[in-house]
């Protein structure tokens, strides 16, 4: 039986799955790429809790709002990337240190 | 005539004028400005004239004054009442003494002009000249104590610009000195004086004095266990002693020829030692009832006889001109010390005409001879006609022969000192003030014949100085001073008869004019008195004014129950002094032209030496008061200076200061900058050890902490 669990279950993986990804590569797109699993998982939370707690359309709205500022983060993000890529000629983590110091 | 202050400021603006351009561009002007200064003291007596005019031939009333005031400073606050008010007292007293002032001073000035010429000092003696009138000027014009002692203390410093102006000379600038330490001397009690005043009053103008007097609030007032009164009496005639050369404070006047004679003049006649009686005068009120006059009158009296007996043995004409004048300002004090009020004022300006032509005569024969010392001279009447007749006639004044001025004022002091010293009932040492009166009289007559004889008879004692002489002719700027003057030793201007007693009357109603307009202040009318403001105009009616009554039968306005005595002391007073002076002058001519009565000096040679040395008043002041007394307090005050002033106050609040500076570095190097700077620093520095662990700028640390942070918050919740 699919209930709120198992919802907050699966919200729950993929937020663990995006901050590992986040932490763990260096990638910077995998960053990325983690950053929007993090955010999938809150909005499906959102979408959850509407199902089943308050039984309107809030969360519903709140999710495509996040899918929204997601996708302008995923473009402003790759545009740096590709910045610091064309700059430093790589898309490792570690190298992002010029505000250092 | 209306009394504005553009009536009355040009008396003293003018010469005050006059010496600022000199001062600053004299040297540029043609003859170096002495026209100007000339000029300006004319204006001056232009302008005298008219109020003397005014108040002897229109008002004619005693109690007749003109009183204006402006507020000079007012530090009034609460409470606390501190206000000066300068201003403009004319009354006629001082309308009398501008035209006198200012009439001399403008022969001077005119006499200058000719026996300054070509001298180097020219421009510099005809800067202070207009200065020194001005001041005296400003002085008689005063209303109050203290705008007299600033104008007091210009003359003094002009008499010893004036006395020092040959200064490269040694004995002009040591003259100059003593003649401003001196009178110096006096002016600190003057000062003192003031301020007893003021203590008492919170004033010091003369109306304000006055009204004090008559309200009584000197009574019971005591300073230093004396009545205040006389304290503040006595201070202010010591600040009189110094400026008219009185005993003990005449050591400058002598000395004070060391100028030239016309500066001379102004000092000896006009000027400077008139301002001392003048003070007196005015002060009279205080005097009396400070129980000062008969202090007074036995200062005056031994003045007057001590200043004649040296002026007998002196050989420069103008140490004896000199010491007269001293004997003479005696006069004057016994005239204020017996209550002779305006015969002791008329003697002021009597002499201050003689004397000023004596000078100028004086002046006259040593420009023409080049040379002072009378045994040298002789002769002088045929070279110098104009100069000779000018000087008899002002000796023949100041002998007190009949007809003359000097007969007149003196006349009436010694009357009065006469009836003082014997039938006033006063104590018999009173006796003491006509008698030296007297016997200063008959040697006033001697030895002023004495000069008269050596100068102008006989035969000429040094021909090549006769020889070098020039002739006089009549000149505008030498002669017509001296000619002027003479007509005013003439004793009928002032008494108004042709002798001085009741007979031969030459101005009608207005004989006596005088004595009736001139009187001690009747303090009385003072009280409630109210100030004028300086620009309005003087508007009161003659016919408002107490006209002056006058007794005919002695001379004295006002009921006074000894007449009939005052009147036989004046009649043996004017036998003995016609006797007296006609002996002195027939003594001297025994002496000096039939040679038949050899001069004393031979039989008494150890008296004359001392005579001659001035009774050692020098040797006395240097040589016991300063030498010993001042130097010794001197030396005093430098060991107190020095070793232990210096020595502990001041070396003593450098190690005190020492100290501090120690402790201060201390609290600064340790405190300050070891534990609050520096401290400051490490503790900043170890924060920044911690902060940079977390702030490592590795994103993915960042996120951890991240995770961390919202665990924690998790973990936070749960619990």
């Amino acid at each position: 039986m699919i209930n709120l669990i198992s919802y907050l279950l699966i919200s729950l993986v993929l937020f663990f799955v995006g901050v590992t990804v986040m932490v763990a590569r260096k990638n910077i797109v995998a960053i990325l790429l983690g950053i929007e699993l993090v955010l999938n998982a809150a909005a499906l939370n959102f979408v959850a809790y509407s199902k089943f707690v308050t039984n309107n359309l809030d969360g519903h709205i709140f999710s495509l709002f996040i899918i929204v500022v997601a996708a302008a983060e995923a473009a402003v993000g790759l545009a740096i990337v590709i910045r610091f890529f064309q700059i430093k000629e790589t898309v490792h983590i570690d190298e992002a240190t010029s505000l250092r110091n | 005539m209306e009394y504005t202050i553009g009536s009355i400021a040009p008396i003293f603006l003018a010469p005050v004028l006059a010496f600022v351009i000199n001062a600053f561009i004299g040297n540029k002007l043609p003859r170096k400005g002495d026209w100007l200064a000339t000029l300006s003291i004319f204006v001056s007596f232009i302008y005298s004239a008219k109020i003397f005019g005014d108040f002897v031939f229109g008002k004619f009333a005693t109690d007749y004054f003109v009183h204006k005031t402006f507020t000079w400073f007012d530090l009034n606050y609460g409470d606390f009442v501190f206000k000066v008010d300068m201003g403009v007292y004319i009354d006629n007293m001082a309308a009398i003494m501008l035209l006198m002032v200012s009439g001399v001073a403008t022969l001077i000035h005119l006499f200058s002009t000719w026996y300054m010429d070509h001298d180097e000092r020219h421009g510099r003696f005809f800067t202070f000249l207009p200065l020194f009138t001005s001041a005296m000027l400003g002085l008689v014009l005063s209303d109050n104590l203290l705008s007299l002692f600033i104008f007091w203390e210009i003359m003094g410093f002009c008499s010893y610009s004036l006395i020092g102006i040959y200064y490269e000379k040694e004995k002009a600038g040591d003259a100059s000195l003593k003649a401003f330490m001196t009178t110096r001397v006096g002016d600190v009690f003057l000062l003192l004086g003031m301020v007893a005043i003021w203590m008492v009053i919170g004033s010091v103008g003369y109306v304000d004095i006055y009204a004090a007097i008559a309200e009584g609030k000197f009574v019971g007032q005591t300073v230093l266990g004396i009545s205040l009164a006389s304290f503040a009496g006595f201070c202010i005639f010591m600040g009189g002693m110094g400026k008219s050369a009185q005993f003990p404070l005449h050591v400058w006047l002598p000395d004070a020829m060391m100028g030239p004679t016309p500066g001379s003049a102004l000092i000896h006649a006009a000027t400077m030692v008139a301002a001392g009686v003048y003070l007196a005068l005015r002060m009279y009120p205080l005097m009396v009832i400070g129980d000062l006059t008969s202090f007074i009158a036995i200062i005056g009296a031994i003045t007057a006889f001590g200043a004649a007996t040296i002026a007998l043995v002196q050989s420069d004409i103008k140490a004896v001109l000199a010491f007269s004048t001293i004997s003479q300002l005696g006069y004057m004090m016994i005239g204020v010390g017996v209550g002779s009020y305006n015969a002791a004022f008329m003697h002021l300006i009597t002499h201050a005409v003689f004397k000023a032509c004596l000078f100028l005569s004086a002046g006259s024969v040593i420009h023409s001879i080049h040379e002072q010392e009378m045994p040298k001279m002789g002769g002088l009447r045929k070279k110098l006609p104009y100069t000779f007749f000018a000087m008899m006639c002002c000796t023949l004044a100041i002998a007190g022969i009949p007809f003359f001025s000097g007969f007149v004022s003196k006349d009436r002091i010694l009357g009065d000192a006469l009836y003082f010293g014997f039938m006033a009932g006063q104590s018999p040492l009173m006796a003491i003030v006509p008698i030296l009166g007297f016997a200063g009289a008959g040697l006033t007559a001697f030895y002023m014949f004495r000069m008269m004889f050596l100068t102008f008879f006989d035969k000429p004692r040094d021909h090549h100085i006769y020889d070098h002489a020039h002739d006089e002719h009549l000149d505008a700027r030498s002669n017509v001073p001296l000619l002027i003057l003479t007509v005013f030793t003439l004793g009928f201007w002032y008494c108004g008869t042709l002798t001085g007693q009741s007979f031969g009357k030459v101005f009608g109603e207005k004989t006596e004019w005088f004595k009736i307009l001139v009187e001690a202040p009747k303090v009385e009318n003072f009280v409630n008195h109210s100030r004028e403001e300086f620009s309005t105009v003087d508007t009161r009616a003659g016919v408002e004014l107490e006209k002056a009554h006058y007794h005919h039968q002695t001379g004295y306005a006002g009921p006074n129950p000894d007449e009939h005595k005052i009147h036989t002391a004046h009649t043996i007073g004017a036998i003995l002094s016609i006797i007296i002076a006609f002996s002195g002058v027939f003594i001297a001519f025994l002496m000096y032209i039939k040679k038949s009565v050899k001069p004393l000096s031979g039989k008494f040679p150890e008296f004359t030496k001392v005579l001659q040395a001035k009774y050692h008043f020098d040797e006395l002041y240097v040589g016991i008061i300063i030498q010993k007394g001042l130097l010794g307090l001197n030396r005093f005050l430098a060991w107190f200076d020095m070793g232990v002033y210096d020595r502990f106050a001041v070396d003593g609040w450098a190690a005190v200061n020492r100290t501090l500076f120690r402790a201060s570095k201390w609290f600064d190097n340790v405190i300050v900058d070891a534990i609050g700077v520096d401290g400051a620093g490490v503790a900043v520095n170890l924060f920044n050890l911690v902060l940079r662990i977390v702030q490592s700028g590795r994103i993915q640390f960042y996120f951890v902490m991240l995770v961390v942070v919202l665990a924690s918050y998790i973990w936070t919740i749960n619990i």
